[in-house]
């Protein structure tokens, strides 16, 4: 038993941060395991730990009582100011601004084009499949947040627009020339010492070369790749993705492949769906 | 190493990034620019623009420090604080993660509805009135394809009437619940919304200092959020950078700011 328990789904996106910042500073903590498109984060037990009901979740028990913290990017930054272990901010101030500039740009610019394209494809459908059409109604009525409820509503029943996708498609295509750009610049992505943005950028782009295979890859990505590889390298990196249960997480392997060529935007798109038939 | 900021009239983002040099006793170049002009995307001497081009707070102020431009006044003010000695920010990992949350309330729900608010009232009338020419030369130099939309939108109101209320009816509602969040955080008596003075009462402040135009009445039967942004702005940071204002009411400037967001 660890004084910290960490409420995650796969190590993937907002789950995936916590998770790997812990294992980089190599934190024990509980792992809970909330399968998401089961519902999980919405049932009783969970919403008594966060009443919103997003995922993750942190419970770290101290001297003065037991705190929750929400929200992936603050839930790593509380892990590397509370805890021992590696830096993962840098002493510069300019280089901790520039970190948490990338942090805000991916989780709210970037992620949620991203994330739209799994919904629409993997996660909608996927809940549909598994829970009937009457059962996710009743479902997404339950859930606390409105937005989320908004958000539910769209993957399940297809409403995204053509124009939301279009613009989501858009920032995906811009986001991976400034990250590629940006990675020529330096080692890292937003200082010249692994950071809590590259722990945050992993999570987002992992696996980029298999859902954006005409975006991201060695041919007009070299430094995307070089860092995607580098994280991947790391023990914490390994350990971390271990924990995953689904084909989610296994799509990490993608990097051990030493060259990846650019493939049709199609090849990504089948990819998203193949991986809903093997969930 | 020099600082230069470049900011707009003092109010929202702007305020806030004034109000920090003070509080921070920083040496910062200090130089206002015409946001509606569109002078925030013509600023010299920039080799690394990334943040100006592409920072989500739209408009806001930008702190060039050895040619590289620093946006988002939540982290300007960070860095400025930890330049200068690190007094507005919790040292407590668990009161500081409280602080950054209380934050991204306001830039993510506060702010998009107070910048919607301020600029369908204030800033569409001064877009409209120009020409063409002056405009399309305004935006021309804006690298970000959302936030040149907005500047459209603020300018030729293209949503639909429907869209339009909609939005307004959401903004009102989230910026009202901002200020009933700062007359909550206050129910036990504190002075200041994380207990000390704090990085937190500066951004707020900005965002809120221009309510009361945007929603009438929304300070009325709120005494400890009132009192406390009285509090707020005489401070003497906030009351030097209110002085900085070329314009008899700062808290009417808007620009294009944050985008509401997508996912509804």
């Amino acid at each position: 038993m660890s004084d910290i328990t960490l409420y995650h789904w796969e190590p993937n996106a907002n789950s995936g941060k916590p998770m790997l910042a812990l294992m980089e500073k190599g934190v024990a903590f509980d792992s809970h395991y909330i399968d998401m498109l089961n519902f999980d984060q919405h049932k009783p037990e969970y919403l008594a730990i966060n009443p919103q009901g997003t995922i993750p979740a942190m419970t770290h028990d101290t001297p003065a009582g037991r705190r929750v913290l929400v929200e992936s990017t603050a839930i790593m930054e509380y892990v590397n100011e509370a805890f021992d272990g590696p830096a993962l901010m840098p002493d510069n101030a300019a280089d901790r601004w520039r970190i948490r500039w990338w942090m805000k740009f991916m989780d709210q610019w970037l992620a949620p084009s991203f994330s739209m394209f799994g919904w629409k494809y993997f996660v909608g459908p996927n809940a549909l499949k598994a829970h009937g059409e009457a059962k996710i109604r009743a479902q997404i009525e339950a859930i606390p947040l409105p937005e989320r409820r908004t958000a539910w509503n769209k993957a399940v029943f297809g409403l995204f627009s053509d124009a939301e996708m279009a613009e989501s498609g858009r920032r995906i295509a811009v986001g991976i020339q400034m990250l590629e750009a940006e990675l020529a610049k330096r080692e890292w992505l937003a200082s010249d010492t692994y950071s809590l943005a590259d722990v945050n950028g992993f999570n987002l782009a992992y696996a980029m070369p298999l859902s954006q295979p005409h975006l991201a890859n060695d041919e007009l990505t070299p430094n995307i790749m070089r860092w995607l590889r580098a994280i991947y390298r790391r023990p914490a990196t390994r350990a971390c993705w271990k924990l995953g249960r689904t084909p989610m997480a296994s799509r990490v392997e993608i990097l051990e492949t030493d060259y990846i060529a650019q493939k049709a935007e199609s090849e990504g798109l089948y990819q998203l769906g193949q991986l809903g038939e093997k969930a | 190493m020099s600082m230069i900021l470049y900011h707009g009239e003092p109010n929202g983002p702007s305020l806030t990034a004034l109000a920090m040099v003070g509080e921070t006793g920083l040496d910062v170049d200090c130089r206002p620019i015409a946001l509606l002009r569109g002078e925030r995307h013509t600023i010299p001497g920039l080799t690394e623009p990334l943040a100006r081009d592409m920072g989500l707070e739209g408009e806001g102020p930008v702190l060039v420090v050895d040619g590289e431009a620093m946006t988002e006044s939540v982290f300007l003010a960070q860095y400025m604080d930890e330049m200068a000695g690190n007094a507005l920010q919790p040292k407590d990992a668990y009161a500081h993660w409280q602080m950054m949350m209380w934050c991204r309330r306001i830039t993510e729900r506060c702010a998009p509805a107070a910048a919607f608010l301020g600029n369908k009232a204030f800033a569409s009338p001064v877009l409209a009135a120009m020409a063409d020419a002056e405009f399309d030369a305004a935006i021309a130099p804006i690298v970000s394809g959302d936030l040149k939309q907005r500047w459209i939108e603020t300018r030729a109101d293209s949503m639909t009437e429907a869209a339009v209320g909609n939005a307004m009816a959401d903004s009102t509602t989230k910026l009202t619940a901002a200020v009933q969040m700062v007359e909550d955080q206050l129910a036990d008596g504190r002075e200041w919304l994380m207990g000390d003075v704090s990085i937190a009462d500066i951004e707020t402040y900005g965002w809120l200092a221009g309510a009361e135009a945007l929603v009438p009445g929304v300070w009325d039967n709120r005494p400890r959020a009132a009192a406390w942004a009285a509090r707020v702005r005489s401070r003497p940071s906030v009351a030097a950078a209110l002085a900085r204002a070329t314009v008899a009411q700062p808290e009417t400037a808007w620009a294009p700011g944050p985008e509401i967001n997508r996912w509804g």
